[in-house]
């Protein structure tokens, strides 16, 4: 294959293809509740005419797809150092970026794009629209020479700090994977980890069926109230065992499947300096992450995976810039959903190049339960005792109390008994966690900034808390032994201040 | 604790950051904190003075009221003072250190080459008086951020130049 872009070049012949299903995509998307209404109230005929329209517009956006693809061609000007695109059937459009402000390029592979085998280049340029520049079917090879054209206009440096945003191109990784997740060991993760999220994701996926069958009924007029006589008529103890063993499965099978969908094939290579991490069922995510951008390395285990021997890992990146969206900084960890025991010492190794030995390790005072206790033991107890003397109706549920007394008081014993800080020359770890029990990794040159505090009545016990500021969050430690915490206070703050090493 | 001394560091020999001495926000800057509280108490007061007026039920029991008010506002004093009392900077060879706090005592410090910019702010107020409020921002994020309220303005001037000029050096010092 020529690989000439001083030449302005059309897409690959797919292109046709994939621009007429994003016009057809965009006209359901438009048409979609109109298009229902129809259907439904329609007879057989108009029905049928239908059918026609939309073959139609299949037709129509394939033929338009074609011009688009005729008109849609892009060069890089090596003169002026500039990229150019110009486009537009009816109107055209020329766009030009100069080669030194592109930022990142991004190369991405969508469910139609993987079915046909082509892929999508955006360019991100600082201060403008991502989705401008983009050229929706290019083929695999052109894809990659043409982002190493772009990039190679930029000095090394640029490149260098870019790299971890970097989404790179499959046929790139030849080196063998050191880390390949199967089908088994994605059961089994799916199995042990995540229940929160699922059932988050469980009970509101229940309570939008439910108000959309009440929705419906009522739309028909025949909402007599018949959604919750049937919730109501089927409460006994019995259809809570099998409703409570129904939740269970589909919380599980839920979780496996939101596993298998977000990891499969999950593969960890090392490109050069890199971890090359790439996963994804349908759209196959590709991601190029540089080691001393991992500002937190962490590691978490649950009673189950411990029996079973897995862990999952999550590489913490800096944010960028100052103020970011939720999903954003999600976007900056990198997850390993599930990996053995020398995997993940192979990952550490990688991130942090040794494995953390032994260190000397700090755990809390006892007075560590005492607020925990206090705003979720003692506070609501007392408030159902109250509740207690003027309300019989919630008598009987004493039991519940005591359950609840119970387990809260074991969740906060545990949480005491798990969290602790190890200290040695080149690392922090810091342990917590309640059921899936976490060991968050720094290096002391990682720290941003350090806080202390101490509450008053503390003082003459000698406890305080601590905190060490990162770009990828922070670490704490609290009621530990003050004196101790000054001291390693003073001695990260003489490894920040006196070491010459940057913290990216 | 032996585990990580070696030969070269005693730990024990290390600059202490709790002993450095705390140099605390000028006195007169207690003047702009309490023209602050004052105009809030004002607006509160008025507003309720309004309520009273209007609504008979606040106006039976305006003892009850007008005490809560002077209790709140007491209150409202006290804790500015204790947190005024509290507030103290230093400004190390290698570091910034800032201590504050109304009920836990919380010292925060800030590496020198951690700094990615520092701010200098004037308020209304402060801008009379000639204070500024000097903010110090690393890539930790807001937590671990400094901000100095009540340094006298040339004094902030100077510290301002003072860690901006470090700034340059410890980039050039990367850079090499």
């Amino acid at each position: 294959m020529a690989l000439d872009f001083s030449e302005p070049q059309r897409q690959s012949t797919a292109g046709i293809l994939i621009n007429g299903a994003y016009i057809v995509q965009r006209f359901v998307r438009a048409m979609f509740i109109p298009l229902a209404l129809f259907i439904f109230k329609s007879n057989k005929i108009a029905l049928l005419y239908m059918a026609l329209g939309l073959v139609a517009v299949l037709i129509i956006s394939i033929v338009y797809g074609y011009f688009y693809y005729r008109k849609f061609t892009f060069y890089l000007d090596t003169l002026k150092r500039e990229f150019v695109i110009d486009k537009g059937v009816f109107g055209r459009k020329n766009l030009t970026i100069p080669i030194e402000k592109i930022q990142q390029v991004n190369i991405n592979q969508g469910f139609l794009q993987k079915l046909i085998g082509v892929y999508s280049l955006q360019i991100d340029t600082a201060g403008s629209d991502s989705k401008e520049v983009n050229i929706s079917a290019i083929n695999g090879s052109t894809a990659y020479a043409l982002k190493e054209h772009l990039l190679n206009g930029e000095k090394e440096a640029v490149a260098n700090q870019n790299s971890n945003e970097l989404i790179v191109q499959p046929s790139l990784k030849k080196e063998t994977p050191f880390i390949k997740i199967g089908a088994g060991t994605l059961l089994k993760i799916g199995l042990t980890s995540n229940y929160g999220q699922s059932i988050l994701l469980l009970s509101g996926f229940g309570y939008a069926v439910f108000h959309n069958i009440k929705e419906l009924l009522r739309a028909l007029d025949k909402d007599n109230g018949q959604v919750e006589q049937f919730f109501k008529n089927s409460v006994t103890i019995i259809s809570i065992g099998i409703l409570l063993a129904a939740i269970i499965v589909v919380l599980l099978a839920t979780n496996v499947i939101r596993t298998f969908v977000k990891y499969f094939d999950f593969q960890i290579s090392k490109h050069q300096k890199s971890l090359l991490i790439s996963s994804g069922l349908f759209a196959k995510k590709n991601t190029l992450l540089h080691p001393s951008r991992v500002q937190i390395t962490e590691y978490s285990q649950n009673y189950f995976q411990k029996k079973i021997g897995l862990f999952n890992m999550a590489l913490k990146q800096a944010h960028s810039g100052q103020q970011q969206s939720e999903k954003e900084v999600k976007n900056n960890n990198m997850e390993v959903p599930g990996c053995n025991p020398s995997e993940k010492d192979e990952v550490l190794r990688m991130i942090l190049s040794k494995l953390p030995l032994d260190g000397t390790c700090y755990q809390p005072n006892f007075r560590f339960m005492n607020l925990p206790i206090l705003f979720s033991i003692l506070l609501p107890l007392g408030g159902y005792l109250i509740f207690y003397q003027f309300l019989p109706e919630i008598r009987p549920f004493y039991s519940l109390a005591i359950i609840y007394v119970l387990v809260a008081l074991l969740m906060i014993y545990i949480s005491y008994t798990k969290h602790r800080i190890t200290v040695s020359e080149d690392f922090i770890i810091k342990q917590s966690g309640i059921w899936d029990i976490s060991q968050e990794i720094i290096e002391p040159h990682k720290i941003q900034s350090i806080s202390t505090s101490q509450f008053p009545w503390h003082k003459s016990l000698d406890i305080g808390h601590l905190t060490l500021h990162t770009a990828a969050g922070n670490i704490s430690f609290s009621y530990g032994n003050y004196t101790e915490i000054k001291l390693l206070v003073n001695w990260w703050l003489y490894q920040v201040e006196g070491g010459q090493k940057d913290w990216m | 604790m032996q585990n990580f001394s070696n030969e070269t560091i005693n730990l024990d020999a290390l600059p202490k950051y709790e002993e450095t001495p705390l140099t605390g926000p000028a006195p007169k800057y207690w003047n702009i904190i309490v023209i602050n509280i004052v105009l809030l108490l004002l607006f509160i007061g008025i507003s309720l003075s309004l309520i009273t007026v209007f609504n008979e039920d606040v106006q039976r029991n305006w003892m009850i009221w007008t005490g809560l008010y002077i209790i709140g506002a007491l209150f409202l004093f006290l804790l500015f003072r204790a947190s005024f009392k509290r507030r103290g900077f230093a400004l190390r060879e290698k570091d910034v250190l800032y201590k504050s706090g109304i009920i836990a005592e919380t010292t925060v410090i800030v590496p020198l080459n951690r700094i990615q910019h520092v701010a200098l702010n004037e308020g209304f107020l402060s801008r009379m008086f000639h204070f500024g409020t000097l903010q110090i921002y690393t890539a930790g994020g807001a937590s671990g951020e400094i901000r100095i309220a009540g340094v006298p303005i040339e004094q902030a001037k100077a510290m301002k130049e003072a860690l901006v000029q470090r700034l340059v050096i410890n980039k050039e010092t990367q850079n090499e």
